[in-house]
């Protein structure tokens, strides 16, 4: 890992040690914003700091392991789209969006058309979009990504409040809105690729989140036998215990390997192949979660239940991680779909 | 060690692979009797060893020696890709013993039996007892000193090949057993000499790969033990920690490569218009491919100098899981038709498409060489850092 990854890494520690587990979003967004971490995989030449979605993952990573809150995935995917996009001044779009605006990201797929330069349909899973100065919206079709800004007529934002109370979702609703020329991203085939490129980057988040959230969950349950005793001893004493744990271990080992040595082969235009990666590794990555997570609640027994304990916290973000993305049931297949377009 | 770039030498070996593997082996190597695939290992062994491919970890000086891990990596790799024998028959040799002859041997004794090893001799291991499996410091075969040799009583199990052995690597016990890897002794055996019984082991695929071997009254020339006598369990190590990974990242190349042959026969018979079998196919892609992204990034950190105790327990775990995931999915997708008896192939891993065999093959992987549940063990203890259970230990009911 290159210095810098390790930098950013730390920085990204300072929010979990600054504002603890699970922090509010009031707490945590200022301070990511602060730490300039939003700039992380802004190109160099557009005054970023380069570290393409390597980069943007290590932080995801470190981020999902202390359950941060704050859209600050959505922020980096619509300042992805907006770094790798057509809109003129580049960099003042990217300046705005790295330190005053939210521009937000749908982190599921939606249902959008467009007609005549008119734009109808619900974009879902849209985090914080009651802070957002801007929606980044890719149609159905595939072949328009669009801003559009929050206080335009005949948008209208829904709260919908989900299990996992360390991301606050919306739905947003646009009703026949007529969309700005100048705030075109992508479109044709340009947005087509685009397109590719911001889903992949979503599950590689998403993979990345899931390890993250998964190895702390680990350590704090394995913390948590240690410590815990009944018929005198130590509960981490048992060897069923044990090797759950361990098996645990191997889920989350696996599908970090998966996640790092994918990033490795990424270069900065992401084509078929790679997304068949990105989803492999959000296949992966997110059902180990899930996984590590209804066993931690298991193991860690009672006190699990209670909302005093962060038990569930990690097990309702598990949980929402495993429908965000793609659709969820769609992974395996496209997977092996993935493989047998190959032979 | 060379630092070179290790990629320098892959098309030098993917060439040399290309010209060399013997044409058609699979089919060759179906429904073969032992013979013939003792015959078939020599002549991939011979020619391997000529081209310096058997013994890229040996050092500078022997064919093929003082290649970096990084570059032995690049071997096994392409020798994976390539679609090679495996070369079951001459790993004990090429690895077991002589890299224990390297890191503990006398010179006399590297001098005696590393050419010989690339004549060709055949070696086996003598460690595991009927009543030492997992708990291996436990095993009681005797060596006793008289003079300048050591009689030899005992029984060895699950020893691999030991029918066409030259040579073994026995491990004995010559003192006390406390603590239990202490009075235990090293010594290298000739398998011609007297009062050695072999008994091939019959497995449940019909094939008799391990053998049992008894010994009354073997005698073993004192110049033939290696290290000291009492410090056998320290030899083993450098025994057992010798293929330092590679194995386990050729093992998971080649079951990437099983999943495009299997995928093409399976598109042939029209078993991906099964949602449900394509749907578990592509999650075994990705588990396939996480387990050789961790063999790979394990290695890697060998390399750096970066391994902690406990990282090999996880690669070999996910590997062993994924294998027998993947033969249970070759098992489902063969359906009726995988359970009509098929003659086995010898020399390849166990995805050959026989999944019945290949299934039942999978467990050499949970069980031998540290079973699942000993790699569990090693993965919460070192790894988690949680607590070894007690030594001592009282049945309800059992009077001290």
């Amino acid at each position: 890992m290159s210095v810098d990854l390790t930098e950013i890494q730390d920085s990204a520690r300072q929010i979990s040690s600054g504002v603890g587990v699970a922090a509010g979003e009031e707490k945590t967004w200022p301070l990511i914003i602060e730490l300039g971490l939003l700039q992380v995989s802004v190109p160099e030449e557009l005054g970023g700091l380069g570290q393409g979605l390597s980069g943007a993952c290590a932080l995801y990573r470190e981020l999902g392991a202390s359950l941060a809150s704050g859209p600050y995935l959505s922020s980096m995917l619509a300042i992805d789209a907006i770094c790798h996009g057509e809109l003129t001044r580049r960099e003042h779009w990217v300046e705005r969006v790295t330190s005053t605006d939210y521009v937000a990201a749908p982190l599921a797929e939606s249902s959008l058309s467009v007609d005549a330069a008119r734009m109808s349909g619900v974009a879902v899973a849209v985090p914080s979009a009651d802070i957002a100065t801007h929606f980044l919206i890719c149609t159905s079709s595939g072949d328009c990504v669009v801003l559009v800004p929050r206080a335009q007529p005949g948008v209208e934002i829904t709260s919908r409040p989900t299990w996992d109370t360390t991301r606050r979702l919306f739905d947003v609703d646009f009703r026949n809105i007529e969309l700005e020329p100048g705030l075109t991203v992508a479109s044709g085939n340009a947005a087509r690729l685009l397109i590719q490129r911001l889903s992949t980057h979503r599950d590689f988040a998403l993979a990345s989140d899931s390890v993250g959230g998964a190895g702390a969950l680990l350590n704090m349950t394995v913390e948590y036998l240690r410590a815990r005793r009944q018929y005198g001893r130590p509960l981490a004493l048992f060897q069923a215990l044990k090797h759950r744990c361990a098996d645990l271990k191997v889920l989350i080992s696996t599908a970090e390997a998966l996640l790092l040595d994918s990033l490795t082969r990424l270069d900065d235009t992401i084509d078929r192949h790679d997304e068949t990666m990105g989803k492999a590794a959000r296949y992966l990555a997110c059902s180990a979660y899930s996984r590590v997570a209804e066993e931690a609640l298991q193991l860690h027994g009672g006190i699990g239940m209670t909302s005093d304990h962060s038990c569930h916290l990690f097990l309702k973000r598990a949980m929402l991680n495993e429908h965000l993305g793609r659709r969820s049931d769609s992974y395996e297949l496209d997977i092996a779909d993935g493989m047998l377009s190959t032979l | 060690m060379r630092t070179d770039n290790p990629e320098t030498l892959r098309p030098e070996v993917r060439a040399w692979l290309k010209e060399s593997i013997p044409t058609g082996w699979r089919a060759a190597m179906t429904g073969t009797d032992q013979g013939s695939f003792v015959r078939a290992q020599r002549d991939w062994f011979t020619k391997l060893v000529q081209a310096g491919y058997a013994t890229p970890h040996w050092p500078e000086g022997w064919p093929g020696g003082g290649r970096s891990l990084a570059e032995q990596k690049v071997i096994y790799e392409e020798i994976a890709c390539a679609d090679a024998p495996r070369l079951i028959l001459y790993f004990v040799a090429l690895y077991h013993a002589a890299c224990t002859l390297l890191d503990c041997g006398s010179a006399e004794q590297k001098k005696k039996y590393l050419p010989k090893i690339l004549q060709g001799e055949i070696w086996c291991q003598g460690f595991s007892e009927p009543n030492a499996g997992s708990d291996l410091a436990s095993l009681r075969t005797r060596a006793e000193l008289r003079g300048d040799r050591y009689i030899i009583n005992g029984q060895k199990i699950w020893s691999t090949m030991a029918q066409f052995a030259d040579r073994c690597l026995l491990l004995t016990r010559t003192g006390k057993s406390d603590p239990p890897q202490g009075g235990l002794t090293y010594l290298l055996l000739d398998m011609r000499a007297k009062g050695i019984t072999v008994r091939p082991i019959r497995q449940i695929t019909g094939d008799d790969e391990f053998a049992e071997v008894f010994f009354d009254d073997v005698e073993v020339p004192v110049e033939d033990r290696v290290g000291e006598e009492g410090n056998g369990w320290a030899v083993a190590q450098a025994t057992l920690s010798s293929e330092r990974g590679l194995t386990l990242v050729e093992l998971n190349q080649r079951m990437r490569y099983a999943l495009t042959r299997v995928a093409t026969v399976m598109r042939e018979r029209e078993r991906f218009d099964d949602v449900a079998i394509r749907r578990d196919f592509g999650r075994l892609i990705a588990r396939v491919n996480a387990s050789c992204a961790l063999a790979d990034r394990y290695l890697l950190k060998r390399i750096c100098g970066e391994e902690v105790v406990g990282d090999a327990s996880i690669v070999k775990l996910a590997y062993s899981r994924t294998l027998r995931e993947f033969t249970s999915l070759g098992m489902r997708i063969g359906g009726l038709q995988s359970q009509y008896h098929q003659s086995f192939m010898r020399g390849a891993t166990q995805e050959t498409g026989n999944w019945v065999v290949d299934f039942m093959n999978s467990y050499n992987w949970t069980i031998a060489g540290g079973s699942d549940e000993i790699q569990r063990n090693i993965i919460a203890e070192k790894l988690l850092g949680m607590p070894r259970e007690p030594r001592t230990w009282k049945l309800s009911g059992e009077s001290a």
